[in-house]
């Protein structure tokens, strides 16, 4: 597709075209393809070097003095760890992870619970009204238009109503709220496509509502349960605009509300901020590296499936 | 399926997804709708004003530049984003070793916190500090304000954007040409095309579906940047450099004016509606093609 041909060729009648086309390992064709391949894959090593730049060059003043990173900051004489180790004293790191951590797996749990209930009732259960049941989707998709920035101010009033706000349940409540609809989505889309065969079988050997879904549905939904637990909690780990109304006790900061809060707590210490947002780039691109196939399909499956 | 289809068991398995959807979903945005229309500084009660707060924010010059530094964001990053991405994800469709891993790697800056983004992105694009002037600098070009001047902000934040979008766009368009039909590519080549014509008259026809679905979900993504402004400049110098919903962040929280700032949220929620509806309607049609 990509050995560009001359222009002459239109005219030639297809079969010789094609001849000249087929492979050989020698002559000008060939010759042709090779360069091309190889500019082709220059190309692509260097434009993959432009987009990991910035990481390349945060991790390189991370290990610099802060008086280098104003004066020489490209001197490879002397780096140093010290930032990392003023870092590790001054960052609550394990704290900021644990409380990102046991936010994101509650409300990530619950959310794909919930749809999951939610989606099985809409798409496997018997409504009285089939109009119910399909309004009742319905319903549940609408909020895929909703932008969470319209919801920041009442949920922030109504955490304070529900007496809620200043516990981690004031995060992880509209968390859960927030994923139903693109859960539902994928949930529902799952199931339409699948046979209930199975499921039919199981009722007439005399399982019950339980059973049916935790041993017989959920098994078979691994792969769309797996991508919607990656994409929630992609989610949660990178939220900011809710974290940052609804969380203000200091000891209840997530990895992005602390990030937010360097350039406040470092003012110029540029280097301890570099060798800070290293450290919490790490862990993350370590699990990006380790589920990699997992995390790009749960991040696109909106886009590919509708 | 009868048997299991009680009233009240359907009423156990859909109540939990539905009561938190309705309390903090579907009650907020009319909670913010209703604000929309009073005044409300916190405390007392709100009072009815009608369409006061939207004819306020007609007069605010803040509000269009923040409007305009959306629509510059929007249009800069759509018209480079797409042909980039798509180019790239031509180019990483060919075989090169190691093809895999620069797929991961290009995809990388979309799993990273918009908020770590703004974050690295200061160091690049700062006039003083940032790795851009540096370079300009070995050269001899004189420092240019990407960020904190008086225009250039909102396209250093497109460039961000399109930083951190390029490898998900890209993995759309590599998906949607892993799934054109073979039998036409070699048709097409048999017929003597040219790669040029080939990609010109068979490929981005037959994808045009996919370039749809990738300018309505970047539209949504757009409308959505904060975080890169709220690290990177702040919104400043003087709400210069603001976008819609930063400066809804910004007249909400900052200044609490609920009334106001839930306006911009229903301004912005309309538009991004209108995007939506395009989308979902694009995605049925793409299923059944």
């Amino acid at each position: 597709m990509s050995a560009a041909a001359p222009v002459t060729d239109e005219i030639r009648p297809a079969a010789e075209t094609a001849q000249l086309r087929a492979p050989s390992s020698r002559g000008p064709w060939a010759r042709r393809a090779r360069t091309t391949s190889i500019v082709a894959g220059v190309a692509a090593y260097l434009v993959t070097f432009l987009i990991i730049l910035p990481l390349l060059w945060i991790v390189l003043l991370s290990f610099q003095p802060s008086s280098k990173i104003l004066g020489d900051p490209f001197s490879f004489t002397s780096l140093t760890i010290q930032n990392y180790l003023n870092a590790l004293t001054s960052l609550p790191l394990v704290q900021m992870y644990a409380n990102t951590f046991l936010i994101a797996i509650i409300s990530v749990t619950v959310g794909a619970a919930v749809s999951f209930m939610a989606a099985f009732a809409l798409t496997r259960m018997i409504f009285r009204r089939k109009a119910g049941q399909s309004s009742l989707r319905f319903y549940l998709l609408a909020g895929l238009a909703v932008p969470v920035y319209i919801l920041l101010f009442p949920v922030y009033r109504l955490d304070l109503t529900l007496g809620i706000f200043g516990t981690y349940a004031a995060l992880i409540v509209p968390y859960i709220a927030v994923s139903i609809p693109f859960n539902t989505l994928l949930l529902t889309g799952f199931l339409r496509d699948f046979p209930g065969e199975i499921e039919e079988a199981a009722i007439i050997d005399g399982v019950g509502l339980w059973r049916l879904c935790w041993s017989v549905v959920l098994p078979l939904m691994r792969p769309v349960i797996a991508t919607i637990l990656i994409f929630n909690v992609v989610y949660v780990f990178n939220e900011f605009p809710f974290a940052s109304i609804l969380i203000n006790d200091p000891n209840m900061v997530t990895v992005s509300l602390a990030v937010s809060r360097f350039q406040g707590q470092y003012t110029v210490d540029y280097g301890g901020m570099m060798a800070s947002a290293t450290l919490v780039l790490l862990p993350q691109l370590v699990i990006y590296a380790l589920f990699q196939r997992h995390v790009i399909a749960g991040m696109t499956v909106g886009a590919v499936k509708g | 399926m009868i048997w299991v289809s009680s009233r009240w068991k359907i009423l156990l398995m859909v109540a939990p997804a539905v009561v938190l959807f309705t309390m903090f979903v579907v009650y907020p945005v009319l909670y913010s709708v209703w604000f929309s229309f009073t005044k409300f500084q916190g405390f007392g009660t709100p009072e009815f004003i009608g369409f006061g707060n939207y004819a306020a924010l007609g007069q605010d010059p803040f509000f269009w530049q923040a409007l305009q530094n959306t629509v510059v964001i929007l249009v800069v990053s759509l018209v480079l984003l797409i042909p980039l991405s798509f180019a790239l994800a031509l180019l990483l469709r060919r075989k090169i070793p190691g093809g895999g891993a620069l797929r991961a790697l290009v995809f990388g800056p979309a799993i990273i916190a918009p908020i770590l983004a703004g974050l690295i992105w200061v160091f690049i694009l700062d006039p003083k500090i940032g790795l851009i002037n540096r370079l300009l600098a070995g050269i001899g070009v004189a420092p240019v304000q990407w960020i904190g001047g008086d225009t250039l902000t909102p396209y250093a934040i497109s460039l961000v954007f399109i930083w951190s979008s390029i490898g998900f766009a890209m993995t759309i368009f590599y998906a949607g040409l892993q799934l054109l039909p073979g039998d036409v590519m070699e048709a097409s080549a048999l017929d003597g095309a040219t790669g040029w014509q080939q990609l010109r008259f068979v490929t981005i026809p037959m994808m045009r579906e996919t370039f749809a679905i990738v300018t309505v979900l970047l539209i949504t993504n757009i409308f959505k940047i904060f975080e890169l402004v709220y690290m990177l400049t702040g919104g400043g110098p003087v709400h210069r450099s603001e976008t819609l919903v930063s400066y809804m962040y910004f007249v909400t929280f900052t200044n609490q004016q609920y009334g106001s700032g839930m306006a911009i949220a229903v301004i912005v929620t309309v538009l991004g509606a209108i995007v939506s509806a395009g989308y979902l309607a694009l995605a049925r049609r793409g299923r059944t093609a």
